[in-house]
């Protein structure tokens, strides 16, 4: 095997420097070209997924378009009226940033919201995707976007063991509602 | 020895996860369902049959002094173009597993199996060792996946099979419950060790006891 040749001189530090250099060389090389190779397909597959995840937030909507000056910020536009907006929402869960992607329509009520990310606890917390809490939120204004204890029509009643939760998706969503009604009261002056 | 052979110990005589005990972390962490297990089990096979070929390819080229640099570069180089392929191909994997994907570089199974095996062997049986290898793995995380999802959440891959009013104990679906599933499948992996070693044990004694009835 190779290792018998293996003589004083081989591993001298030039030798040793030189064979990791070539290592790292040869996998930045190739990490490179994959690189190069497979971002426009990663690239499509985020816009996809982001559109993938408004289409789900407005069913009815043509087309989505971004508005210019509100960063991440699309109108829903179905026979060349604007029927939604969706606006990034994110508010401090549990364990950390939850981010949301929340629907609201023109005269500021809820449609309906979709997590992006989160890292809330399995079993409790992530309850806030789940469409028996979801659905609360449909139609609300903001002032009615509270967290309640109670089984409630009016407001949100909270996720069982995931009050903290509950109440940092109310809020998140709450303040994405605000940002459309003072959006919206702007435009028509 | 033969490649079957070579294959097959890693699939029982010595599991990874539940027999050798190594690379545990991924097996608490993503194992809460069965999608995102199998996917890391994938993931891990995939990196760990490669890792094996490259190195034992390159082998005669690698300085002894530097060997764990050079394979580590090696496990990231083939960890990031795993990485690359899943966001672009199959995003939503990607998004399960997370840091998980990246963490596969130190995973002490793969350096292990370059070290142990792939360094000192050929690359046809290197093949085979680091497919048994992560075969065994991927087997693993897919039984711990379906015991936790099953009975957590009474689904299968998210499909409902058990009543909809199963209502599962919520800690099998978090961290202590990985703890507990993975300890007795340990466990009964032992039980199961230690009767086939006795099985071969009875075996040799009968072998011993007709050869000497032979003599006599």
């Amino acid at each position: 095997m190779a290792h018998d040749a293996h003589k004083e001189q081989d591993s001298s530090m030039l030798k040793i420097a030189m064979n990791l250099a070539i290592t790292c060389f040869i996998a930045g090389a190739i990490i490179a070209g994959t690189y190069s190779f497979t971002e426009p397909a990663a690239v499509n597959q985020r816009v996809k997924l982001k559109n993938d995840a408004m289409k789900e937030l407005v069913k009815d909507a043509d087309s989505f378009q971004a508005i210019q000056g509100k960063a991440d910020w699309y109108k829903a536009v179905k026979d060349g009226k604007v029927i939604a907006y969706v606006v990034p929402a994110e508010s401090k869960g549990y364990g950390g940033a939850i981010k949301m992607l929340a629907a609201v329509t023109p005269d500021a009520k809820t449609i309906d919201y979709k997590v992006l990310s989160h890292n809330e606890t399995p079993g409790l917390g992530d309850g806030m995707s789940k469409p028996k809490f979801r659905n609360q939120f449909g139609g609300k204004v903001a002032d009615e976007l509270v967290v309640v204890k109670t089984p409630t029509d009016n407001n949100i009643q909270a996720l069982t063991g995931a009050t903290i939760t509950s109440r940092a998706v109310t809020k998140g969503i709450k303040e994405a509602v605000e940002a459309v009604s003072e959006y919206t009261a702007n435009l028509k002056e | 020895m033969n490649y079957w052979a070579i294959f097959k110990k890693g699939l029982f005589e010595q599991n990874p996860i539940f027999r050798l005990a190594l690379s545990l972390c991924p097996a608490l962490a993503v194992t809460s369902n069965v999608f995102s297990a199998l996917g890391m089990g994938m993931a891990v096979m995939f990196v760990i049959t490669t890792n094996n070929v490259v190195v034992s390819i390159v082998r005669r080229w690698v300085n002894q002094k530097v060997r764990v640099p050079v394979f580590i570069t090696i496990i990231a180089t083939i960890v990031t173009l795993t990485q690359l392929v899943l966001e672009a191909f199959v995003p939503v994997l990607y998004k399960e597993l997370g840091i998980y994907l990246a963490l596969i570089v130190v995973f002490a199974i793969i350096l292990a199996r370059a070290e142990v095996f792939a360094m000192k062997n050929g690359v046809v049986p290197s093949f085979f060792d680091g497919l048994g290898m992560g075969a065994g793995f991927a087997l693993a995380m897919l039984a711990v996946g379906t015991v936790r999802e099953v009975f957590g959440t009474g689904a299968f891959l998210g499909m409902q099979v058990l009543p909809v009013s199963y209502d599962g104990p919520l800690i099998l679906i978090l961290a202590p419950g990985a703890f507990m599933v993975i300890g007795l499948m340990i466990g009964m992996f032992n039980v199961i060790g230690e009767y086939q070693n006795k099985q071969a044990e009875e075996k040799r004694k009968l072998a011993q006891l007709t050869m000497q009835r032979g003599e006599a």
